[in-house]
């Protein structure tokens, strides 16, 4: 009796043994993941000498050509996913409001796309346009307004690929709360990732998902903490970080990929899952991503090329049209006050309801002649894409911003609400003898609202006591300040009236 | 809410804003290196060796290296 349960036993462990092994290699479904993230409206291709200092990357009809071509590979066992911050950073993308990148998006059928923080970056009205423009789900399972997920957004969609259903749930980062224009998003609350996701993931195995993947805009670090924390997680295909995952990373069993950013990268994971159990036995270990260059030989898919060329004809329009006017010459100044770095910095004011605005003369990058002011003259005179950043200073860490500014090592700050008089006859340290904020001199104790924009406030050009700022907010982008200060109060006729009043 | 973040360049401690980027936290390493970065003379990985970009995002205590651009990458065009 003893034998013959050893035996049956045999039988069993010989039967399991090969039935896995038939299944393992004959049963087997190929999916393949293309996922891209972090675009940030890269439509054009464009040196990154880091990678090839003759050879441009990147482009929406040259990685529109590698995504087809993938496809064409394995057609029904195909996903394609963005995970996040599809549209705003570049002129072609951003004047058109990120329209050109949701036409590529609907003519490549995109399968979902996660919401990232940048999406929050023209307020939540575009948000919504973008989404119903789009062929493909917005996805967000941690972004609640009034207790309820966001208008059309939805926490997860289940699809299904060769009999196999796939989960795909959008997670955002929470940072979103603190990092985008408060008013854009005060009326949402970001969870926790982890406080949701099990009980989305319980929701989507009840519903038959057999390969549960996050899309997620949370970041490397924080992809790697949820794989630890949460279990049940397949894949989770990342952004936010920007980071290059060139090899397939595992935590706790959980595959991790992102493709870097601007669309130089495809990700193309494949999979191997065996049907019965939803178990992954394969997948891409190595060279996960696809570098898409974009050089005179390189391919590009036509249709793509055709929309992008569209919208940069009508940028060249776009760029030509005035934006505003000036009575004046607009003349920079680095070691000495500007009318042009007087305008900007009103412009900032007026923004952000600050008490007092710096910018950085070398941020100011070219004079305007009197007469029209064009959209294109605007992006040459700010290349930069800096946003404001609006924060608490006290007395004395002005005065310590202004004698770095009397050391001119880095141009003298340009100013709005301060009025300053310089010695440069004095040791460095003392250049600074007089200040007024408004009507009143400046209060070494007192706390006081400045802007600024993001160089300076990570402490650029020395200006370290940027560093020291409390209650920050950060603003929209200085460029759309200023155009917006154009429009409204053109023809502008700034003068260089002794807000920064110099001893040599 | 933690209005800054701890971050490491090098593995030297920073304190900057959160929100901020990888540039922001070059900036405030090192404006010479940053200007290096954009040039591509140098790159930045983070602690698993691989690149990230200058925009890309922080989060509290994420280490990032500033490495000499390889001559060679799997990631460049293959010959």
């Amino acid at each position: 009796m003893r034998y013959s349960k050893k035996f049956i036993l045999f039988l069993l462990v010989l039967f399991l043994f090969f039935s896995l092994s038939f299944s393992q290699t004959s049963n087997l479904i190929d999916i393949k993941i293309l996922h891209i993230n972090d675009f940030h409206g890269r439509l054009l291709p464009y040196i990154v000498k880091s990678i090839n200092e003759k050879i441009p990357v990147g482009g929406g009809a040259y990685l529109a050509y590698i995504i087809n071509e993938e496809r064409a590979k394995n057609p029904e066992g195909t996903i394609l996913l963005s995970a996040g911050d599809m549209f705003q950073g570049t002129p072609i993308s951003n004047i058109f409001k990120g329209e050109p990148v949701i036409e590529m998006m609907n003519y490549l059928k995109f399968d979902a796309m996660t919401i990232g923080n940048h999406e929050f970056d023209w307020g939540q009205d575009l948000l919504q346009q973008w989404i119903k423009s789009s062929s493909f789900p917005f996805l967000a399972g941690n972004i609640l307004k009034d207790g309820k997920y966001l208008p059309n957004v939805k926490p997860y969609i289940i699809i299904e690929r060769k009999g196999l259903k796939i989960a795909i749930i959008g997670l955002t980062t929470t940072e979103t709360a603190y990092i985008v224009k408060p008013d854009y998003v005060k009326d949402l609350t970001f969870v926790e990732p982890e406080k949701v996701l099990p009980n989305l993931i319980k929701e989507v195995k009840s519903q038959g998902a057999n390969l549960v993947i996050v899309l997620s805009h949370l970041g490397y670090d924080a992809d790697k903490a949820l794989a630890e924390k949460v279990p049940g997680i397949d894949v989770i295909v990342g952004g936010h970080s920007h980071t290059v995952v060139t090899d397939t990373v595992i935590v706790r069993g959980t595959i991790i990929v992102q493709a870097g950013y601007n669309g130089i990268y495809l990700g193309v994971l494949d999979l191997k899952i065996q049907p019965e159990t939803g178990l992954i036995l394969g997948f891409t270990k190595e060279k996960e991503l696809k570098t898409v260059f974009a050089g005179p030989e390189d391919k590009y898919d036509p249709e793509v090329a055709k929309i992008i060329d569209k919208y940069n004809t009508q940028l060249k329009e776009e760029f030509s049209k005035i934006v505003g006017e000036t009575l004046v010459d607009l003349v920079r100044n680095y070691n000495e006050e500007s009318n042009i770095g007087n305008v900007i910095c009103d412009a900032m004011i007026e923004a952000s309801n600050a008490q007092i605005a710096f910018q950085n003369s070398g941020g100011i990058r070219t004079d305007i002649p009197k007469g029209k002011i064009t959209m294109e003259q605007v992006y040459t005179l700010l290349p930069f894409d800096n946003v404001l950043v609006i924060m608490d200073l006290t007395g004395k860490d002005i005065l310590d911003l202004l004698e770095q500014s009397a050391t001119l090592e880095k141009g003298i700050l340009q100013t709005s609400g301060i009025r300053v008089k310089y010695d440069m006859t004095r040791p460095i340290g003392s250049r600074v003898i007089e200040v007024f904020v408004g009507n009143e001199p400046l209060d070494l104790n007192k706390v006081y609202r400045v802007v600024t924009n993001d160089f300076l406030a990570a402490g650029g050009d020395k200006f370290t006591a940027f560093t020291r700022g409390k209650n920050i907010v950060y603003g929209d982008m200085l460029r759309d300040v200023f155009v917006e200060y154009l429009k409204k109060h053109s023809p502008i006729n700034p003068k260089v009236e002794g807000r920064s009043i110099i001893i040599k | 809410m933690k209005e800054k973040i701890k971050v490491f360049v090098n593995d030297k401690p920073l304190e900057i804003f959160q929100g901020m980027q990888v540039k922001h936290a070059l900036i405030s390493y090192d404006i010479d290196i940053y200007k290096k970065c954009i040039d591509g003379e140098y790159i930045v990985v983070n602690e698993d060796g691989f690149e990230i970009g200058l925009e890309g995002a922080l989060s509290d205590n994420t280490k990032i290296y500033i490495k000499r651009r390889r001559e060679k990458s799997c990631l460049e065009r293959q010959k």
